[in-house]
């Protein structure tokens, strides 16, 4: 078990004051077997009414309203969490996670993705089972996934992100598509993200988009897990390693607009200038 | 019958209908029109005997469809126990994920459902299409049969027929069964959407407020109307009237300004009601239709007492091979659209409209139904001082509160194009009462 101390700071700046702000964080650790959370303290400025909830991807969130004019929001969330990589994330039956396995708006199929899935090799003999019979055919027919080829091949598939895929922060924003940014070849965490999702679930994978800290200094981070049947594995495809204890998972959807860490909606100038640190450091005994 | 006293009155009804403002709004080109929506004086008249087996056929398909909504969201066994193909639910427009396991209150996701009906020459009904999400058009034949009555009383002396002014105590006991403490009003996104009457219509009817996104707020985990002087008073219940997308920019479209923030934070809490139920549409997609009978079978135990006008999907391989074999007998329709909009009759088709058609069906099977071209009854319409006969449908509402009850009377909707079969409103189309006899 690892024990990491995280800080998540947010800090919004509006050049003239706006009201009626109305938040949703969704910046809390998760808490299960795997990740259990000591030590948590949240701030929030300036004062809100609101509360706290869970939304159907099981991601705690705060919410609220801060009513008068202010020109400054911040949020700042600390805590220690207590990492066990030897425990699971047990995935519920495989017929209530459907909807991991379709593309959605920001991972939806386009000719640059399916260019890359062209260099996806295929190493099995029996090669139609990457086809993606599924738009054509009953879906009660489908081969089913070997489980341990599940994660086989999503490690296939995450290499060949990797090869071909560039980190590079500031050419991509929130909104780009697995598809613009494989046309693009470059991109961050996100879009790394999206394009393995995409790939994923173009071979039937269910998989999903997680949000969440790694141990250094910096922004948060995303990356994805896939359903082998009974557990969700974790594949870190901007680093190209399977996920270890080192991460703390903040939220899970379908990509990255289910996991977005804050949205606001308030009256004023449409102007923002958002700043996140992230700061996870290894807690010694 | 003393029905045809009645015609004499189809000038001062329409006036009376257009003074009271009975428009239908629509967008065409980008810009807002309103058009009088064409009241017909001759009555659709349904026999008491009919309409009983069309209400007991209408609660059995809603009492699914609500079954099925609340199955999708929370255990699935529908899809568990192979019944429907999971990518009907997940890929339509109707499902949301945000309701993946959200309860609304007494577990009613189907208030109101507008379900279109018609019935062919042989006199047997078919259903035609669920409307689950916010069907309009009740107002309608309650505010026409209103004016009737007014300009020839004798006409419903002389005639045993169901008032259908009761609507608005239907509704009123649908609102009052799920609220969750307070007042109940109706959401409007305002005076230039296309059923702007019918809101404050309704409203009027039930004594409920007519009022738009901006006179309401979540505090504190509740949601409050604000009165012109700020004082605020607690929501337990809303009938909106704006589509899902719109109806919180805090968990849908981010960029409505039209619903509230937070509002469905405090309705996952089961601190309000919203009617109808987020996330229904999941059933009245177009796709889903093809396993109405199959879901009454799966949840009730029972068979379908109304049947679906023949219907294939193409996404079957066998359905894909009888729709390519008799592509002119059949209407193919997207799954998509509503209103009427993505209609096309294979028949109707131009050699190469059919085959870009066909390309674009193989492509993407799911998209599109297929349905053999019901030949309707005719009924008659009073045009010029004579009676023509024109296609007809008819939208039947279905309310539901401890049990769905089926309103006695109904929109019956004509082409006023003697060739058309379409018969939406948004199209051109006119209306009717619908007279159930008591008899």
């Amino acid at each position: 078990m690892r024990r990491l101390n995280y800080q998540y700071h947010m800090r919004l700046s509006f050049p003239l004051p706006v009201e009626n702000h109305h938040f949703t964080l969704r910046c809390l650790p998760i808490v299960d077997e795997r990740q259990q959370i000591e030590n948590q303290n949240i701030y929030i400025e300036p004062s809100y009414i609101g509360g706290y909830d869970a939304d159907s991807f099981g991601n705690r969130f705060i919410y609220g309203t801060v009513k008068n004019a202010h020109t400054q929001f911040l949020v700042k969330v600390t805590g220690t969490a207590c990492v066990d990589a030897a425990l699971p994330v047990p995935a519920s039956e495989l017929h209530k996670i459907g909807m991991f396995r379709y593309q959605t708006r920001l991972t939806g199929m386009g000719a640059s993705l399916h260019k890359l899935r062209e260099k996806c090799e295929k190493k099995k003999a029996d090669q139609t089972m990457y086809e993606d019979k599924h738009l054509k055919r009953n879906s009660f027919e489908k081969e089913e996934w070997e489980q341990n080829d599940i994660v086989e091949r999503a490690c296939e598939l995450m290499d060949v992100v990797y090869q071909n895929f560039e980190y590079e922060p500031g050419v991509t924003n929130v909104t780009t598509t697995a598809e613009e940014a494989a046309m693009l070849g470059r991109g961050v965490c996100q879009d790394y993200a999206h394009i393995l999702l995409a790939l994923c679930r173009m071979e039937w994978i269910p998989c999903r988009y997680v949000v969440g800290m790694m141990l250094g200094e910096g922004a948060s981070h995303a990356w994805i897990e896939v359903c082998d049947g009974t557990n969700w594995i974790a594949l870190d495809p901007t680093h190209n390693r399977m996920v270890d204890d080192t991460y703390i998972r903040i939220s899970y959807g379908r990509d990255a607009q289910d996991c977005t860490i804050n949205q606001g909606f308030f009256y004023g100038s449409r102007e923002q200038v958002q700043e996140i640190l992230v700061v996870v450091e290894e807690m010694k005994e | 019958m003393q029905v045809e006293e009645l015609y004499r009155y189809s000038d001062t009804v329409n006036e009376l209908l257009a003074r009271y403002g009975v428009k239908f709004g629509i967008y065409k080109n980008g810009t807002f029109k309103e058009q009088l929506f064409p009241f017909d004086m001759i009555p659709r008249v349904i026999g008491k005997d009919e309409f009983a087996y069309l209400e007991k056929g209408l609660k059995q398909r809603v009492t699914a469809l609500n079954e099925f909504i609340r199955d999708i969201y929370s255990e699935k066994k529908i899809i568990r126990d192979k019944v429907i193909p999971e990518e009907f639910v997940y890929m339509g427009s109707g499902y949301l994920s945000q309701c993946e396991g959200v309860m609304p209150p007494k577990g009613v996701y189907t208030h109101i459902a507008g379900i279109d009906l018609v019935q062919g020459k042989n006199g047997k009904w078919y259903i035609l299409e669920d409307n689950l999400r916010i069907p309009s058009g009740a107002s309608y034949p309650m505010i026409a049969r209103d004016l009737c009555r007014k300009s020839s009383p004798a006409t419903f002396e002389m005639n045993a027929l169901e008032d259908n002014r009761n609507y608005a105590k239907l509704l009123r006991q649908t609102m009052d069964y799920v609220n969750t403490g307070g007042h109940t009003v109706i959401l409007t996104p305002g005076r230039y959407n296309a059923a702007y009457f019918e809101h404050s219509y309704l409203a009027e009817q039930t004594g409920a407020h007519l009022v738009t996104g901006s006179e309401l707020v979540v505090e504190n985990d509740n949601l409050y109307f604000v009165d012109y002087s700020g004082k605020k008073e607690r929501v337990g219940a809303v009938y909106r009237r704006i589509s899902d997308e719109y109806l919180d920019p805090m968990n849908f479209n981010e960029e409505s300004v039209i619903g509230i923030p937070h509002i469905y934070d405090i309705y996952r809490k089961g601190n309000v009601a919203l009617i109808n139920a987020p996330g229904n549409g999941v059933a009245d997609d177009k796709g889903i239709y093809y396993f109405v009978p199959k879901m009454i079978q799966y949840y009730l135990g029972e068979e379908a007492i109304l049947d679906n006008a023949p219907t294939y999907l193409p996404f079957y391989e066998e359905d894909m091979k009888y729709v390519l074999e008799h592509f002119d007998d059949l209407v193919l329709k997207d799954v998509a659209e509503a209103g009427g909009y993505g209609v096309v009759f294979g028949s109707g088709m131009t050699k190469e409209e059919k085959e870009n058609f066909i390309h674009m069906l193989k492509a993407n099977p799911r998209r599109f139904i297929a349905q053999e071209v019901i030949d309707f009854l005719d009924i008659n319409i009073y045009e010029n001082g004579h009676a023509v006969p024109r296609k007809a449908d008819l939208r039947a509402f279905v309310l539901m509160a401890e049990e769905a009850m089926v309103w006695k009377s109904g929109l019956t909707r004509f082409s006023r194009n003697p060739d058309s079969f379409i018969v939406n409103s948004s199209q051109g189309g006119g209306f009717k009462d619908t007279w159930v006899m008591a008899e």
